[in-house]
């Protein structure tokens, strides 16, 4: 068979993979892009820009991580804004690296206020070689208090406006960042498309308040004794994110580039089957460096490789016919709980999910069964078929769920 | 934790998770429904319930519950043979490994030091006095657990201080004498009165008005071998060494010098021997490597420090010059019946003769009774006999625990028989008075 190729066509641009740098620290300069595509970046979003007279003036922590047991970094809080580099700095760097890698895609994120400037600054970041232009429309701190980020992405009739604003003045495509601080995202998307931008990025972060130190009993990342509410990304954003793609891939039927939470090439396998055409990645980068590309990539293609696939194009919403609405699912099909006696360890932890979480339909065998004792044993009066169970069972395979035979 | 030992290093070396190392471990533990590890432990911890704690960043609330159970916390976090006790039950061992339960003890047990902990309400005094012969752990097993149960009690101990063998015997590499007695000392904050450089009788102590007697002496008389040689200079007695050691002399043993027994004392002895200057220390024991009493563990870590082996040999003599250890003799041996470890069992076997240069020639070949007490019964090695479920003996009001009552076990087996014997102590007395529900 044909090995695959992973190249991706998105909004009428050639991408060599699907995988591009989200705008963020990691795209804050020309050197550290430029490395991100010696790893094998498909692309990169340059972090937001702003004309030159708007000051950006950043805090200091502005990040903060949260833990969960052992695993470092389940969600990150960031209070940065947009980049505080001067645009008659960068866009030089944008023309240098698109000469020196002429075949990766240099997306720039943009923010502006008034339709001058918003058609000033596309303008100029096209003179300068972008291939594509983002528009954040979706940051959550910082930029809502000045009419911009997340205020407009919150907001269906300010989106349009200003989107159109970009794409009458753009004539590369243009993509809108959104955010999902919003109950629905699809009235938002469908002015994107009606303004006649080419697709939206989705999500940004999402606002949040990670924490407080205990000791000082203030909110965290502690600015002099104060803090304020951040935009939250990583691993724990990823179900919110996967969401939001498929609501918006699925009924707006505009282009998406997926972003939210992507650590592996499952993840990103997933942001396909939700619709996403590109998929953005930036905490994860953030956290273990550029390459990571490499496992992105090669868990990719593999993937594709073993489901006898050409492109990562033919990923992109073949799960989408499957998310249906709650009333449309089977009440038919019935599943039980059931153990692989062989491979259990005998740990309970199912005994006690389903006793305290479930049903009480899940106790040990018992002394009179010997070795088995520590067996657990399924009432299948009392199991519901809920599968909490099989979500705690540290065995692989050993617990699953099985089609009821009565 | 890392598993290699510095030879040089005559303290702790402060093997400890830091917090966040902790949680770690602490996560990987599948929170068993009825945990097998639990049933490991013979001072009946809770270690699910403690490891749970770690785990939810609740780190005082781990110590005070294992504290609860025993007061050795990190005594015990340091000196248990947990991979032969609660870590052989752990069910994450059928996954990968089983969680490294001894090290979370001793973090737990450096979280709180027992100096701070707080002391548990005791409820009021019951009017009964208990005495409790021997400040080891099982006397002070037995002394805590009467203590909180509201009993007046008074521990007479024949040394200076509290700890009994693991003060006296353990060397200070493994066990932090000071640290040791901050914990022992957590029995006087309950309200336990110590004397100290007593010898004490339980008929005696019967006949002062203590209204029962806890005898937790331990053994006491280290055998020695009967070799030519035995009276030469450089000849010692591993468990005076030890003590001597753990008092913070540094004795001059020399370059060479040979360790007889295969036991945890013979392992310590060699490592002691090693942080006392040896250059090259041998062991000689009469089993072989599978067949040594010594714990895996302690074996691993004198074969890393690079003591070298003479398993299933046994002495022969030892050589000297002017009244000072020269050398020493083994020879092979085979045993006749398999599966019986005593020397009357071993047969040498001709021609495996072999010699060593010895400045210096420790026996640690085991311990045996040296106090026994009139009334008493015993069996013909001294051993107090007792009835298992409640640790009496054949003397009316009279209860014994720890290596005087098993023969020689570890630790936390003596701390489980004190705690046992309080509690039979406590429904003798309760019945007597007429409260709880016996009649």
């Amino acid at each position: 068979m044909k090995k695959p190729n992973l190249a991706v066509d998105f909004c009428g641009v050639r991408f060599p993979n699907p995988f591009v740098l989200a705008a963020a620290p990691p795209t804050d300069d020309a050197e550290m892009i430029a490395r991100g595509f010696e790893a094998g970046w498909a692309g990169a979003v340059v972090k937001t820009l702003g004309l030159e007279h708007v000051e950006v003036n950043l805090v200091s922590p502005m990040m903060v991580g949260m833990d969960y047991e052992d695993k470092r970094l389940v969600a990150l809080q960031n209070i940065d804004l947009i980049s505080d580099r001067d645009i008659r700095e960068v866009l030089p760097e944008v023309r240098e690296l698109k000469r020196s890698y002429p075949d990766r895609i240099v997306i720039v994120s943009i923010m502006a206020s008034t339709e001058a400037e918003w058609k000033e600054i596309t303008r100029r970041v096209q003179e300068a070689g972008a291939d594509m232009i983002e528009c954040s429309f979706s940051c959550p701190h910082g930029m809502p208090e000045r009419g911009m980020g997340s205020a407009v992405g919150q907001n269906a009739e300010l989106t349009y406006e200003r989107a159109k604003w970009v794409a009458e003045a753009a004539d590369v495509p243009v993509l809108i960042k959104l955010t999902p601080n919003v109950t629905d995202m699809r009235p938002v998307a469908e002015k994107v498309k009606e303004a006649g931008a080419e697709g939206v990025t989705c999500i940004n972060t999402v606002k949040g308040l990670i924490g407080f130190d205990l000791d000082s009993m203030t909110p965290i990342p502690s600015v002099d004794g104060y803090s304020t509410e951040g935009g939250i990304s990583g691993p724990a954003i990823k179900p919110i994110a996967l969401r939001f793609v498929a609501d918006v891939a699925r009924d707006v039927g505009i282009p998406v580039a997926g972003v939210g939470g992507v650590v592996t090439w499952k993840d990103a396998a997933e942001f396909l089957l939700a619709g996403a055409g590109i998929v953005e990645v930036c905490t994860a980068v953030m956290r273990y460096g550029y390459d990571i590309i490499e496992e992105l990539n090669e868990g990719l293609l593999l993937y594709l490789e073993d489901k006898g696939l050409g492109s990562p194009m033919d990923l992109v919403g073949k799960g989408l016919p499957k998310i249906v609405g709650h009333g449309e699912l089977s009440r038919a099909t019935k599943v039980l709980a059931t153990v692989d006696e062989d491979t259990c360890i005998g740990c309970g932890a199912c005994v006690i999910a389903c006793r305290d979480g479930g049903h009480q339909a899940i106790e040990f065998a018992g002394p009179d069964a010997g070795d088995d004792a520590r067996v657990p044993k399924v009432d299948d009066e009392k199991c519901i078929g809920c599968g909490f169970c099989r979500t705690v069972c540290p065995v692989d395979g050993c617990l699953t769920m099985q089609p009821r035979e009565d | 934790m890392p598993e290699t030992t510095n030879p040089t290093a005559m303290t702790e070396d402060g093997r400890t998770y830091a917090p966040h190392e902790a949680v770690i471990e602490a996560s990987r533990c599948l929170m068993c429904e009825d945990p097998p590890c639990n049933q490991g432990c013979p001072a009946s911890v809770d270690v699910r319930r403690f490891i749970r704690k770690i785990r939810f960043g609740n780190f005082r609330g781990a110590v005070r519950r294992i504290r609860e159970a025993n007061i050795m916390v990190g005594v015990c976090g340091r000196v248990c043979p947990q991979e032969m006790l609660c870590m052989e039950h752990c069910t994450r061992a059928k996954l990968d490994t089983p969680i490294d339960i001894a090290g979370l003890q001793r973090f737990a047990g450096d979280v709180e030091l027992a100096g701070l902990a707080p002391v548990p309400e005791i409820p009021a005094s019951r009017g009964v006095r208990v005495a409790v012969i021997g400040a080891g752990p099982a006397g002070l097993g037995a002394a805590a657990e009467l203590a909180k149960a509201g009993v007046s009690v008074t521990v007479f101990e024949k040394a200076d201080s509290p700890g009994g063998v693991l003060t006296h015997g353990i060397p200070p590499f493994r066990l932090d004498p000071s640290f040791a007695t901050d914990e022992f000392s957590y029995v006087e904050r309950l309200g336990v009165t110590m004397k100290y450089g007593v010898n004490a009788d339980p008929a005696a102590l019967l006949g002062e008005g203590f209204d029962a007697v806890f005898v937790g002496i331990g053994l006491g008389r280290p055998y020695t071998i009967g070799l030519d040689g035995e009276d030469l200079k450089g000849v010692h007695i591993a468990g005076d060494l030890l003590a001597s050691v753990a008092a913070g002399e540094t004795p001059t043993l020399g370059d060479d010098v040979v360790v007889i027994g295969g036991g945890n004392v013979a392992m310590d002895a060699a490592m002691t021997a090693l942080r006392l200057g040896a250059a090259n220390v041998h062991l000689c024991s009469l089993e072989s490597h599978e067949e040594m009493p010594a714990f895996r563990s302690e074996i691993d870590e004198v074969l890393g420090e690079g003591v070298v082996f003479h398993t299933r040999t046994m002495p022969v003599r030892i050589l000297g010059e002017n009244g000072r250890v020269t050398g020493y003799e083994g020879i092979g041996i085979r045993w006749k019946t398999p599966g019986v470890l005593v020397p009357s069992n071993a047969e040498q076997i001709p021609g495996t003769g072999f010699g060593l240069k010895a400045d210096a020639v420790i026996e640690a070949i085991g311990t045996g009774v040296l106090d026994r007490f009139d009334g008493v019964e015993t069996d013909q090695r001294g051993v107090i006999k007792v009835d298992e479920e409640t640790m009496k003996t054949s003397m009316d009001r009279v209860f014994a625990g720890g290596d005087i009552a098993n023969g020689g076990a570890t630790a936390v087996l003596a701390y489980g028989e004190g705690k046992r014997a309080a509690r039979a102590i406590i429904e003798m007395l309760d019945r007597e008075s007429g409260k709880g529900g016996g009649a």
